[in-house]
């Protein structure tokens, strides 16, 4: 077993997971948070991934890959969304838009 | 005997199930002769039951068939039992003969009505149901004919489905029947508790005698009499039952229905004894209705409600009878009641027919000079209403109003009424005739009168009530009290009477009815024949038929909705509306003020998920 000890993965990826989770909480441009999520999700695959290895398997790395599948395709359509919205002039700040309010 | 009594109960069913069945298939006359031919059939049946038991000595009449047992429930058993004695066959052969004469009647009269197959489908039902009442051998079956009774005649009542006052009428003479089935029901239930049978020879041998069992037992029996029979309190059913064809009023007044009271009280006399205080309750009842429909009938205009009320004060003449405990007599009442009430009825139904539907005394006045042998029969029938020697009504009605002298004050009382109740009867029976039936004729009869093919009606219906029409002057002869009473001896196993005048009172009362009698009809001359003396404005208590009806619509009407209306008051608006109310109320209060919390930022939606995490794990460390 070489490299870092397994704490210091859990403490990364606990500092990845805060640092996408205050993103997306405190900003509001929606591309910003869209970026947060992926940080977010990232540090979940960091964690997935050295905790595969301690265990000697491989199913925590086919989860990884399973999670960067779908991030990629939720990418897609979040980039989407914001793309369309900045063409119809819509301004890129997620506390304008509060239709959903009860 | 047994065969014949059972072809005499199914064949009026049979024709009312046979012309049901066929439908359009049978063209309309052909379900009228059906009908007819099986009622007289029922007829020639009982005939044949009676001569077969008049050939046995007295004490092996009676006859009880069972087919099968019907019920059974624990140690209780209810047989499908007919009970052929002196008494049943009596009713049997009043019955099925002036019930057949009727029915034939009603094939003149009925000619031309759209739906005659259902007309007649129902006079058979109507039959076979009083056919089950009187010759059932139990209390569930007379129970079973005596609901059966009620729903014929709503049916017939409210024959003529598209008038809303026939179905009016129709409905309150079912809820009204319906009241009494119900008291008769609880009377069972209790005959049931206490004798654990219901066959008559069981009941009579097991029921208490005195004490306040056979009083509610012989009360129930009561109100279910009074109902079926139209007495005071549960008589108000009867004049509106007039919205029905005629044959049905003549069908309800003469053989089928109003009579099924007195045959209860006959049939279950020694529950009646036991409980003396109900019998002379019953007569009194008897002798105020008799009295009051006398004096109702002074002021009607409709000439069958006039006829309708006297049906009221006669059978109160058959409750003062079954009451005081004049059995046979009270048989024989009823069955000289059934001859003249019959062709009074068919008679008025000629003049009704002939002037296009009128019923009013008014227009129809002097209608009986274009038809001279409806006015006879008329004057037969309403002279044997009056019981004037040598009519019908004279032998029968002074029999029971002389043997109310062998009951004390009490009957010396009902003595009173009955002879009061003679002479209104005298003013009103002939107050009808003299205004209907001489003179000259209204402008309104003389214009919408027609004749028959030259004839005042068609035969069938001419023939019928011209054989009423005899019955009624020799059908009393059958009985003169002080002289031969074949009826009382032949009824005597089944029906001792305990109340029985003596000779020279039967002689007293006679004289007494028979000038009281004359006296009515020469006041009714006065007035109406000769026109003397100007008639004396009616008496509105009279016109308002002494305001039952409007008493029924205060107590129970009124008192309903007051009843109604002060639960919807007092429970419903504050309970049920008021707890709906306060339901919605709630959730939507709750719902308002927990939508704050979705304000629409999604940051703060993410900030609550991450503080909810924070908090159970923090909570999942501690706990552990």
């Amino acid at each position: 077993m070489h490299g870092p000890e397994i704490q210091w993965y859990v403490v990364l990826s606990g500092m990845l997971f805060a640092t996408g989770a205050l993103g997306v909480m405190l900003r509001r441009n929606p591309l910003i948070i869209l970026l947060s999520v992926e940080i977010m999700l990232n540090s979940a695959n960091l964690l997935l991934i050295a905790m595969s290895r301690l265990r000697g398997g491989e199913d925590g790395q086919i989860f990884a890959i399973s999670v960067m599948a779908v991030a990629a395709s939720e990418v897609v359509v979040g980039l989407g969304l914001i793309v369309a919205m900045g063409r119809r002039n819509v301004e890129l700040d997620v506390d304008k838009l509060r239709t959903l309010r009860g | 005997m047994a065969t014949a009594s059972w072809v005499c109960l199914l064949l009026p069913l049979a024709s009312a199930i046979a012309i049901t069945a066929a439908g359009t298939a049978i063209p309309r006359r052909i379900a009228a002769y059906v009908s007819t031919l099986t009622t007289m059939g029922a007829f020639v049946a009982a005939i044949v039951a009676f001569a077969d038991m008049a050939g046995k000595s007295a004490p092996h009449r009676g006859a009880a068939t069972t087919s099968w047992t019907w019920l059974s429930a624990g140690p209780y058993h209810f047989g499908l039992t007919l009970l052929t004695d002196q008494l049943s066959i009596v009713m049997m052969l009043i019955v099925t003969g002036v019930g057949s004469l009727i029915v034939a009647y009603s094939v003149g009269y009925m000619d031309g009505e759209d739906e005659e197959r259902r007309f007649f489908a129902y006079m058979s039902l109507f039959v076979f149901s009083m056919l089950l009442l009187v010759q059932g051998g139990n209390l569930l079956l007379l129970l079973a004919g005596w609901g059966m009774v009620g729903l014929s005649s709503y049916l017939l009542i409210g024959y003529y489905q598209e008038r809303e006052s026939a179905i009016k009428a129709a409905k309150k003479a079912f809820v009204m029947n319906a009241f009494g089935d119900a008291t008769m029901a609880l009377a069972l239930f209790l005959l049931i508790q206490h004798t654990g049978k219901l066959d008559y020879a069981g009941v009579f041998a097991g029921s208490p005698h005195g004490g306040a069992v056979a009083n509610l037992i012989a009360l129930g029996l009561l109100g279910g009499a009074v109902a079926k029979s139209a007495q005071i309190p549960l008589h108000t059913w009867l004049p509106d039952a007039m919205e029905g064809p005629t044959p049905v009023s003549a069908l309800i007044h003469a053989a089928t229905m109003v009579t099924a009271g007195v045959y209860l009280i006959v049939r279950c006399h020694p529950l009646f004894e036991n409980a003396y205080v109900i019998a002379d309750l019953a007569a009194g009842l008897g002798a105020a209705t008799l009295l009051m429909a006398g004096l109702i009938a002074l002021v009607q205009t409709d000439i069958k409600r006039v006829i309708a009320y006297s049906t009221m004060s006669q059978i109160g003449y058959m409750f003062v009878g079954a009451g005081l405990g004049a059995y046979p007599n009270a048989m024989f009442h009823l069955m000289t009641h059934a001859f003249f009430k019959g062709l009074l009825f068919l008679a008025a139904g000629i003049a009704i027919h002939a002037v296009v539907g009128e019923q009013d005394i008014r227009k129809l006045a002097g209608v009986g000079k274009l038809m001279p042998f409806t006015k006879w029969v008329f004057l037969a029938g309403s002279l044997a209403l009056v019981g004037i020697f040598p009519f019908a009504g004279f032998f029968s009605k002074d029999a029971i109003i002389a043997a109310a002298l062998d009951r004390g004050w009490y009957g010396d009382v009902i003595y009173a009424a009955c002879l009061a109740g003679a002479f209104l009867t005298g003013i009103y029976a002939f107050r009808l005739f003299f205004i209907v039936f001489t003179g000259e004729p209204s402008a309104f009869a003389r214009e919408h009168f027609h004749a028959h093919h030259g004839q005042e009606g068609p035969i069938s219906m001419l023939w019928t009530v011209g054989a009423l029409g005899v019955l009624s002057v020799v059908g009393g002869l059958l009985q003169f009290a002080p002289i031969w009473h074949p009826l009382t001896t032949w009824l005597d196993p089944v029906d001792h009477p305990i109340a029985e005048a003596t000779s020279t009172q039967e002689w007293v009362t006679s004289a007494l009815a028979i000038l009281i009698g004359l006296a009515g009809i020469g006041v009714a001359w006065t007035m109406y024949g000769a026109k003397r003396i100007k008639v004396p404005r009616a008496v509105p208590l009279f016109e308002k038929k002494f305001y039952w009806d409007e008493l029924y619509d205060v107590i129970w009407y009124r008192m309903g909705d007051l009843v109604a209306r002060g639960f919807y008051a007092l429970v419903e608006a504050p309970l049920i509306g008021g707890s709906i109310a306060a339901v919605t109320g709630v959730v939507g209060l709750g719902s308002r003020e927990l939508s704050v919390a979705q304000n629409g930022l999604v940051r703060s939606y993410v900030l609550a998920l991450a503080g909810g995490l924070a908090v159970l794990t923090v909570v999942f460390l501690a706990v552990r």
